[in-house]
């Protein structure tokens, strides 16, 4: 029995390490504060739909069209939005795109109205024995895709000159201006590729999980929680921070009470803000 | 005292007197009218909500727009306040009116308890927890089901009559609810005026240089919290009372605190008319839509809202009020035919008894600041070490040494911005090393100015230095005449009414001078004052510091402009690589092989042959 | 090679840099000296495309450069080795050297860069994988110029090389900054430290409250009283 609370704990983790992924690089690394992070997953889970609802496009393959549309929609959301006010202030930037937030929930209210809807595919229930213990395959590929993210962004920072360029420039941004980085673009081509992770998030979530308008929200609101507990800009730190979180909600879930298991990690979200902002792994690095 | 008593009274008729008073006075009468008249519920109902929602925003006003402390978890407290009225009628049939301030009160304690250690975190960090708090007391409104009822709520049985704050009709609510929202209006302008109003928006502006006068800057923030927390509380219980059911999931929205703010910042963020503004712009809009559009209405209504945040932020972020500010001013000086701003009256000003020159020093000149043995490393870089001077009493101190020497470091050891990692400082015999925070230092009297100047920007001059006297004077009265002293002795009698961020640069640094005047200090640390001013600006600033020390204010300067520091100083300490390495006047440690040195390189003196 | 032309730099409303007019070329050293505060910073970051001057003319060979943005500064070969260092403090030194080399031009060049700066800086080699942060000053220094060569600057400025190190440590300093002139890069060199500034520089301008007040030979201007007072206020 705890085995299974576990199991889905840790399964459950690693959907928010994914979401919380590209909010790590986004804020954790760049510092842009962005306050509609939720919506755009939002927008990436309603792609993923009506590719399937009309197109019949299974939504694994549908992650060909759905990450470069939010690549693209996350460049395109940097440039109108964030890049004006770039050097203004932080709250200027939390309630700048805590508007494009609301926004971006009137326009899917206005057009898709408040129903949930979600897809059936054949393997949406699928499941795999392991011992005692059944593992969802959906979520299991999720958790895949969250670490395959993870190397794949670890090694593009690690070893490009883009993404070299992303660390210096979140480390020192007036030195990398002096070494001919074009911070403007460094920072959109970051932005829109923490947005594509988000796309990349939302495809693969719609096998399980049925969109809403508001379905960003609380979404965020978790990634904002596994970001400060792995360490701002911690790669591996949102994986185990997205772990910690979807045991913790588990077996809140099982052992306290089911409505309050989204209550236990909000105090712990503010008790460790109080007491160590920076997170389990300290001093938020990318190495 | 009594001479402040009817300089207030005095105060207080002639702003009467004054167009803004008595045009307030009119628009809150035909309030009052339209709300009597008014028959029709459907539109009773949207004025009802206009009031408390404008009275909530204002509430959240205080301590977000005044203090700076963003909050988006206001609604926290207004279902806090609800439910503890409700479940106090319900089982104790306690009325609502005494639950009301119960409720109030219950916020305002949760609201201290809850938001008082947040208030070290930054910016998003503090939003975010904020928002964390407001979710965990819906998820626990929703989850203690025994006590709140749950998800479904708890209704309140209807029976009308005051004492039940119950009416037929929309009339009764309608009356409250503006009373309320002037209520709330009025406590924020008396606060705004006071002393404790300047010490928060200061803090807002900077904290640092807040810190720095002597102002306890968490303190104010908690009074904010608290009061804020009270009227929302309050509030709360006005709606369980309109809408007869409290339930989590309507009173713990999320989009309503969201709502509080964007009527403040579409209105004006810090004013009083401000979220009043915002929320009758928005709120009977916002219904009239429901109206019309029906099922897409709530989309629409997102949408228009986070246009309005979006655009508002980005191109008109003191709001709508800063539009129309000037052409009210202008409106009130024809009305009143004299100007816009009346000077507080002078009063009697005793020019501070100026002595010619400087006292003779008593035999023994007590020692006002002491530094032994103080080291400094940042990361594995040691930027003081054993360090030791001292500074007597009426004494210029100068302290120069070359670029990254650790003066600043220094001054930050003393005013406690940084803690050393050994070592002491006595100021006055006391042993304040280590102390924190600053406003603690700045209390027993040690004032500094910053090398890149620190004004509070958004304030006017007069504002900037009557937060500088708030901290020590006994009235508001009392700090608005030391403001008007030190105005007059730094010559900014022109730029009274100018907002900081308008001055040049050495407007501003005569500012920060004269904020650090106004705490009356023992002792002034000085950084680097004279820099990026032209000659004749050197030269006055010169003169203004001989006057300082005349008053008997003990100095210690960082300075690289030579010239001053020869005409300024008593004494000299040289630090260089964070220790000193010369001392005594300063005609001598110029000459010092080891300054030259320092400042030069070695081979100069050599090459000098 | 890089000509600098009346420029009038402002801060909001604060004149950092009034009227300054100077000029680096090839196999040169040139310095500009002066107190803290005299507006020398200030004068690179406007040549590096940081921030724009209100008026004057910046040029480099034909081309006018005072519009240009940083990026397309670096481009064209003008490196700014920047005051206090400014490494990149949680990436190892190779890491820094290779953004040394980021703009397209240097790229090509990477592996031969990289030979030039370890023979310079042999020490370099051996700290190759430690983080930036954790090197000692005097390293720090010449990680910071090593960066600054993978770029292959035809103007290499430096602003205050010798800040915060012991004197054996910023002779060695002066030493390479000989050395690198001779391989043909322009040198522009921002110090407080007067005597080695003037020491080894063709030409010097010094720099009082954002103007220049005096200019001439290196050698000259060490013998002179007046610079002397300038910085001493005698």
């Amino acid at each position: 029995m705890i085995g299974q609370v576990l199991v889905n704990g840790i399964l459950l983790g690693g959907i928010y390490a994914l979401v919380s992924l590209g909010l790590t690089l986004i804020f954790g690394v760049m510092r842009i504060i962005n306050f509609a992070h939720g919506q755009f997953l939002m927008l990436a889970m309603y792609a993923t739909y009506w590719l399937f609802q009309l197109y019949g496009m299974d939504p694994y393959v549908s992650i060909l069209i759905v990450v470069p549309l939010m690549l693209v929609i996350g460049m395109g959301a940097y440039r109108m939005i964030i890049q004006p006010i770039i050097d203004a202030s932080e709250m200027t930037h939390v309630f700048a795109t805590l508007g494009l937030n609301l926004s971006l929930q009137g326009i899917a209210l206005f057009l898709w109205q408040g129903d949930f809807r979600g897809i059936r595919t054949s393997y949406s229930s699928l499941v795999i024995h392991l011992g005692p213990l059944y593992i969802n395959i959906p979520r299991l590929i999720i958790f895949l895709c969250a670490i395959a993210a993870i190397l794949a962004l670890f090694l593009f920072l690690k070893k490009t000159y883009t993404g070299k360029a992303i660390r210096a420039s979140a480390q020192k941004r007036v030195a990398a201006q002096l070494m001919g980085v074009n911070l403007s673009k460094i920072y959109m081509i970051a932005f829109g590729i923490g947005i594509a992770i988000v796309g990349l998030t939302g495809a693969v979530l719609m096998p399980i999980y049925e969109v809403f308008p508001s379905v960003g929200s609380l979404f965020a609101l978790v990634a904002f929680v596994v970001v400060v507990l792995g360490g701002l800009g911690n790669l591996g730190g949102a994986l185990v921070g997205g772990i910690v979180i979807g045991v913790v909600e588990s077996v809140s879930g099982v052992f306290i009470a089911p409505a309050l298991k989204e209550g236990v990690y909000f105090i712990i979200f503010v008790i460790i803000l109080l007491l160590r902002p920076t997170g389990i792994f300290g001093k938020a690095v990318i190495r | 005292m009594r001479e402040n008593r009817s300089m207030a009274i005095r105060y207080i008729l002639e702003e009467i007197r004054h167009p803004k008073a008595y045009l307030t006075l009119i628009a809150v009468g035909v309030l009052y009218i339209v709300v009597l008249s008014v028959k029709n519920p459907y539109w009773g109902d949207i004025l009802t909500m206009t009031f408390l929602l404008g009275a909530l925003s204002l509430s959240w006003n205080i301590l977000g727009g005044y203090g700076g402390q963003f909050t988006l978890g206001h609604a926290g407290f207004f279902g806090i306040g609800a439910y503890t009225s409700t479940l106090l009628l319900i089982h104790y049939q306690i009325s609502p009116w005494i639950g009301m301030l119960l409720g109030g009160g219950l916020a305002a304690l949760i609201g201290g308890l809850i938001f008082y250690p947040c208030f070290r975190l930054k910016g998003i960090f503090f939003c975010l927890a904020t928002l964390a708090f407001q979710e965990v007391v819906k998820i626990a409104a929703v989850h203690f089901r025994g006590l709140t009822g749950g998800a479904m709520g708890i209704s309140i049985p209807f029976k009308a009559g005051l004492a039940n704050m119950m009416f037929q009709g929309k009339t009764g609510y309608m009356l409250i609810a503006l009373s309320f929202m002037i209520i709330i209006a009025l406590v924020t302008l008396v606060m705004a005026r006071s002393r404790f109003g300047y010490k928060l928006v200061a803090l807002r502006e900077d904290e640092d240089a807040t810190e720095t006068l002597g102002i306890s800057t968490s303190r104010c923030k908690l009074l904010a919290a608290m009061i804020s927390a009270f009227f929302a509380g309050c509030l709360g219980t006005f709606y369980a009372h309109y809408s007869t059911l409290v339930d989590p999931y309507s009173i713990f929205d999320m989009m309503l605190s969201v709502e509080f703010v964007i009527f403040a910042i579409l209105g004006g963020v810090g004013t009083v008319l401000g979220p009043i503004l915002g929320a009758f712009a928005l709120v009977p809009i916002d219904a009239l839509m429901r109206g019309y559009l029906g099922q897409g209405q709530q989309g629409v209504s997102f949408f228009a809202y986070g246009m309005l945040l979006t655009g508002v932020v980005i191109f008109l972020p003191q709001g709508i009020l800063s539009w129309i500010s000037s052409p009210l001013n202008r409106l009130m000086e024809a009305l009143s035919g004299e100007k816009t701003r009346p000077e507080p009256r002078a009063g009697k000003i005793e020019p501070q008894a100026e002595r010619a020159e400087k006292p003779s020093r008593s035999m023994q000149p007590t020692s006002i600041l002491e530094i032994a043995g103080l080291d400094k490393s940042f990361g594995g870089l040691k930027v003081i070490q054993c360090l030791d001077f001292h500074v007597r009493e009426g004494e210029i101190v100068g302290l120069i040494g070359p670029n990254g020497a650790g003066k600043t470091t220094c001054f930050n050891l003393i005013t406690g911005f940084e803690e050393a990692d050994a070592g002491r400082i006595l100021f006055k015999g006391e042993d304040i090393t280590g102390l924190k925070p600053p406003n603690r230092i700045s209390k027993k009297g040690v004032a500094r100015t910053f090398q890149i100047v620190k004004p509070l920007a958004g304030l006017t001059v007069t504002e900037n230095i009557l937060a500088g006297a708030a901290e020590r004077a006994g009235s508001i009265h009392e700090a608005r005449m030391k403001s008007r002293n030190i105005v007059d002795l730094l010559g900014l009698w022109e730029f009274r009414d100018i907002k900081a961020s308008s001055l040049t640069l050495g407007g501003r640094k005569r500012l920060e001078l004269a904020k650090a005047l106004a705490t009356e200090p023992t002792l002034l640390l000085l950084d680097e004052v004279m820099a990026g001013l032209n000659p004749t600006e050197v030269e006055q600033a010169i003169q203004l510091i001989k006057k300082i020390s005349n008053r008997g204010i003990t100095l210690l300067v960082i300075e690289h402009v030579m010239k001053a520091v020869m005409s300024l100083a008593d004494r000299v300490v040289v630090i260089h690589h964070g220790q000193k390495i010369c001392e005594g006047r300063p005609q001598d440690v110029i000459r010092d092989p080891g300054v030259i040195e320092a400042y030069l390189g070695k081979g100069y003196q050599y090459a000098e042959g | 090679m890089l000509k600098v032309e009346a420029i009038d730099v402002y801060y909001g409303d604060l004149q950092a840099v009034q009227g300054a007019s100077f000029q680096v070329g090839k196999d040169q050293i040139v310095s500009l000296v002066g107190s803290n505060g005299a507006g020398k910073t200030t004068t690179l970051n406007a040549i590096s495309g940081l921030h724009r001057p209100r008026s004057g003319t910046i040029r480099f060979g034909e081309i006018n450069i005072e519009r240009r943005g940083s990026h397309q500064i670096v481009e064209l070969g003008i490196i700014q080795v920047p005051e206090g260092r400014m490494l990149f403090p949680e990436m190892t030194v190779m890491e820094n050297l290779e953004m040394g080399c980021y703009s397209l031009r240097a790229r090509k060049n990477f592996k031969n860069s990289l030979q030039e700066v370890i023979r310079l800086f042999p020490i370099l080699a051996e700290r190759k994988e430690q983080l930036a942060g954790t090197l000692s000053g005097g390293e720090q220094q010449m990680l910071a110029i090593g960066r600054g060569l993978m770029a292959q600057p035809k103007v290499l400025m430096l602003d205050e090389p010798s800040l915060g190190l012991a004197p054996l440590v910023v002779e060695e300093i002066i030493e390479t900054i000989k050395t690198i002139r001779t391989r043909g890069t322009a040198i522009l060199l921002v110090e407080q430290n007067v005597f080695h500034a003037l020491s080894i520089s063709d030409r010097a301008y010094i720099l009082e409250n954002g103007e220049i007040v005096m200019e001439g030979k290196g050698e000259e201007l060490l013998k002179n009283e007046k610079v002397r007072k300038a910085y001493l206020g005698l």
